[in-house]
């Protein structure tokens, strides 16, 4: 009976076990994985091939390697021999136009492509299509450059066929030079981080951020459910729901009502003109007016959260303890540092958290305010591990790095959360009640 | 040249033998096209696209061929979304069959094998494409192989407004030698910000407004950075190079200005409406802007006389380490990975049709681009477009091109990253400077040289 029970239970968990680790468990390995290499757009992310190329042979050089082999793999020719011609019927050049190329120009060495096609559009049979007849140059060539060979045994092949007196332990250097996929790098992204004198800067940006709007969200929301609390039950419905409206509004429409509300010649910035106020965009314009601008935005999407738990809890506060303060005397703030307060401890503890933790890794209202600016001045970590791996303006999207930052905000997290649950005894929380009501 | 060995024996197989095979039956193909940085005057950058196709087709019926073309399109108007949008769509496996992006593209994406070799599909030796510049296949080159075909040019000027500088006593003689003064380099940004910062203390133009910078990260910025004597590549080893004493000068520069108050501290970042508002009505004394940006100002923003209007020139030297110049950021129609080779070969002969002068000038006059050919000089419609002609005869003689290193995508986010932080006044420039050295030095290690 206990066993089939067990199993029932799995049953019912185990779609919610699929999701866990289809959506946490996966992206965090993944995330993982990527952190420790240099994976980026040049490198992609599915892996590479192996090529050798006009600079990689110049950085070879460089590097040591000798200077016959590089002038070996280098070199680039077409050449009309017995055997080419043989390798070109096999490829499917068609005969009539092979016919003539072996009349007219066997023997011919030609040094670049352009000169051996040029020769081969004389031909009267030559292809009307020019892709037909560059393929059909390709067998007649001898080089390697440029070639994107699928594995190192093809590269390293390739590479004896070009230099066939080069030392073993060459042809491995270049080859394992030629890959262009991504490679293991250790901890070298995290090394990067630490060397970057504005990984300082953008965590004490993230600190601020995090501190700041976490204290609005406790604090309006905390006023929002009292003041409500204390208002009568129609009115205090239509407030609680005006509230709310900040986090029901699609995001994207969100920010765009916070431009037309900050920026050049919107509401605040006519108001402040009519005023004399110092007029300008609000969003972007300052560091303080942007520092404020996002807090606010994200502040009063979390405000109504704050609200709405605090609002419940408030609710289950038995009334007959606040009309006994009544009979007491009491005034309305000592019901509330009294016999509120203290009764909403797990409450503003699981907000504290919870928001912590949401703040973290928040990055999608800044982005689409201030985008970080001005300058770099309220770029968060979630929004430059972003920026960094998915969205720049370069195009030079770095996924080992922004893997590796997102990486250290999952740590973070994971050290908070501990923490958290420590600090404010969820244990004790979710323990059984030791009175029964 | 990039595609896989294997793949392309099966390739050349396929299509020698489909050559005699399939000469009587029908084709039909779907391009998707798409094209990153594309506002409202840019559509001739993929309609020429729809526009080849066509022809294509009615060149094949000609032949005794049905070839039927679907052209699907798609446009950005930004950059970090488009660049953003190809890289994962090809990771997917879902790259369009033509893109049109920055050639500074061709570094990474050929690397990451995204790109098929524009060469390897088109004839240079035959029209269009033997029309077009030489010095433009260079561009559009990357390790000695031709990735692209050039879409369009332009040149990144800076801009007067004739009213503001007579309010400060220039007469109209002033106002046109002042290019001239430029190039030779008597006229320079420190000169600039002295005048900027007359026409603000005359209350010609508002405190902030007399200097207004591109707003965000763009090519213009390393105008400046050769404004001060910079090199981005080391001619002799091909490698970049991060020239401190010249990145130092131009973000001081920067500083400087912000300092005079002739530009916020906060400038970058701020809108390209404001932006546009503030240069198209006289609301700004000196400015820098791409060439296209004037159909933008006639277009949107209420421009009418822009010759009377504005002067132009070159971007000032900032000392005399540096030179007069400005920056051509071409486009680049590229051939993506994606679909058959068959597909790519219908590609390729789409952007060699597209690259008809008569086409390219469809595109370079309404959005206020320069002339790839002399034969699209010669255009009439392009010919008798006097700001198109003089981007093309007077400024892009003196056009430098960023470099197509596959490193230097992580050189100038690094780059604008720390002039920003500069600017703002987070850092000191020497900080910025040596944080950027830092940055790069540990980022690309010895492919980089610092002087």
């Amino acid at each position: 009976m206990r066993t089939r029970t067990s199993l029932l239970g799995l049953g019912f968990v185990s779609p919610a076990l699929a999701l866990l680790f289809a959506f946490f468990l996966m992206p965090v390995v993944l995330t993982t994985v990527f952190a420790f290499t240099n994976m980026s757009t040049a490198t992609g992310i599915t892996g590479g091939s192996h090529v050798i190329t006009g600079n990689l042979l110049r950085d070879l050089g460089n590097a040591g390697i000798d200077n016959d082999v590089i002038t070996a793999l280098g070199e680039a020719s077409f050449s009309v021999t017995s055997e080419t011609l043989a390798a070109a019927a096999d490829a499917g050049v068609e005969p009539r136009f092979l016919g003539e190329i072996e009349a007219r120009l066997m023997g011919q060495n030609f040094e670049d492509a352009r000169s051996f096609e040029s020769a081969l559009k004389s031909l009267p049979s030559r292809p009307t299509r020019i892709r037909e007849l560059k393929l059909a140059t390709e067998p007649f060539e001898r080089s390697i450059l440029n070639t994107r060979y699928a594995s190192r045994a093809d590269m390293e092949a390739a590479i004896t066929s070009m230099a066939p007196d080069a030392p073993a332990e060459t042809i491995s250097t270049i080859a394992e030079a030629s890959y262009t996929g991504w490679r293991w790098i250790d901890g070298g992204n995290f090394q990067t981080l630490l060397d970057r004198p504005e990984t300082i800067r953008i965590v004490l940006n993230t600190v601020f951020y995090v501190a700041a709007t976490l204290a609005f969200n406790v604090f309006v929301g905390l006023f929002l459910a009292i003041t409500t609390f204390y208002l009568p039950k129609t009115g205090a419905g239509f407030f609680s729901v005006l509230w709310l409206l900040p986090r029901i509004t699609p995001v994207v429409l969100y920010a765009v009502m916070w431009k037309w509300f900050t920026w050049d010649n919107g509401f605040l910035y006519v108001i402040a003109e009519q005023l004399g106020l110092p007029a300008f965009n609000y969003m972007k314009g300052s560091v303080p007016t942007a520092w404020a601008t996002i807090i606010l935005v994200n502040g009063f999407v979390g405000a109504s959260f704050g609200m709405i738990l605090f609002s419940g809890a408030l609710r289950a506060i038995p009334i007959q303890q606040l009309w006994a303060s009544e009979v007491d005397g009491a005034s309305r703030w000592q019901q509330i540092r009294q016999i509120i307060l203290p009764q909403l401890r797990w409450p503003i503890l699981f907000v504290t958290s919870y928001q912590t933790l949401s703040l973290l890794s928040s990055y999608e209202q800044i982005w689409l305010t201030t985008n970080g600016g001005p300058g770099s001045t309220t770029t968060v970590w979630a929004l430059e591990a972003f920026n960094t791996a998915l969205n720049n303006y370069t195009g030079n999207l770095e996924y080992g790095m922004g893997a590796a930052m997102a990486l250290i905000l999952v740590a973070v997290g994971l050290v908070l959360s501990i923490l958290y649950l420590r600090m404010f005894r969820f244990d004790e929380l979710v323990n059984k009640p030791r009175i029964e009501f | 040249m990039t595609i896989l060995k294997t793949t392309k024996l099966l390739a050349t197989t396929a299509m020698l033998l489909s050559g005699t095979m399939l000469a009587a039956q029908a084709e039909d193909y779907t391009i998707t096209v798409w094209a990153g940085g594309t506002g409202d005057t840019s559509n001739y950058r993929y309609d020429n696209i729809v526009m080849a196709a066509d022809i294509l087709e009615r060149e094949a019926a000609i032949r005794g061929e049905e070839l039927n073309i679907t052209v699907e399109t798609q446009a950005w108007s930004g950059w970090d979304d488009f660049k953003q949008a190809v890289t994962l769509a090809a990771e997917a496996g879902n790259a369009p069959n033509i893109i049109i992006s920055g050639h500074e593209d061709i570094g990474p994406w050929s690397q990451s094998g995204l790109l098929r070799p524009v060469e390897d599909y088109v004839d240079f030796d035959a029209w269009p494409l033997n029309a077009i510049y030489p010095n433009l296949y260079d561009i559009t080159s990357y390790d000695g192989v031709v990735w692209g075909i050039p879409q369009d040019a332009e040149s990144r000027p800076f801009f007067y407004s004739r009213a503001n500088l007579k309010a400060i006593g220039w007469t109209d003689a002033d106002i046109e030698a002042l290019p001239g003064k430029v190039a030779s380099g008597e006229y320079t940004l420190y000169n600039m910000i002295d005048d900027a910062k007359k026409m603000q203390d005359a209350g010609v133009v508002e405190a902030g407004k007399g200097f207004v910078p591109r707003p965000s990260n763009g090519p213009d910025y390393w105008q400046f950075y050769i404004s001060f004597g910079g090199e981005m590549v080391d001619a002799e080893t091909g490698k970049l190079v991060l020239d401190k004493q010249a990145m130092t000068d131009m973000f001081q520069f920067f500083v400087d200005a912000a300092d005079a108050g002739v530009v916020p501290a906060t400038h970058l970042g701020s809108t390209w409406d404001a932006f546009h508002e503030a240069v198209a009505n006289d609301q700004a004394g000196f400015w820098h802007a791409g060439t296209w940006t004037v159909s933008e100002w006639q277009t949107k923003w209420g421009l009418e006389d822009f010759f009377g209007q504005m002067q132009y020139s070159l971007i000032p030297a900032g000392n005399e380490n540096g030179k007069a110049n400005t920056i051509s950021h071409p486009l680049v129609y590229l051939l993506s990975n994606a679909g058959t080779d068959d597909d790519a070969a219908i590609s390729a002969e789409l952007i060699s049709i597209a690259s008809e002068p008569r086409f390219n000038a469809l595109h370079a006059v309404k959005s206020g681009k320069v002339a790839l050919s002399d034969a699209q000089a010669s255009i009439p419609l392009f010919a008798n477009d006097r700001w198109a002609g003089i981007a093309t005869t007077e400024l892009l003689p003196h056009a430098t091109a960023i470099p197509n290193d596959v490193e230097f995508g992580p050189y100038w986010t690094a780059m604008f990253k720390n002039l920003e932080a500069s600017w703002t006044g987070t850092v000191s420039v020497e900080d910025a400077v040596n944080a950027l050295e830092a940055e790069v030095t540990s980022a690309l290690g010895d492919k980089i040289i610092v002087r």
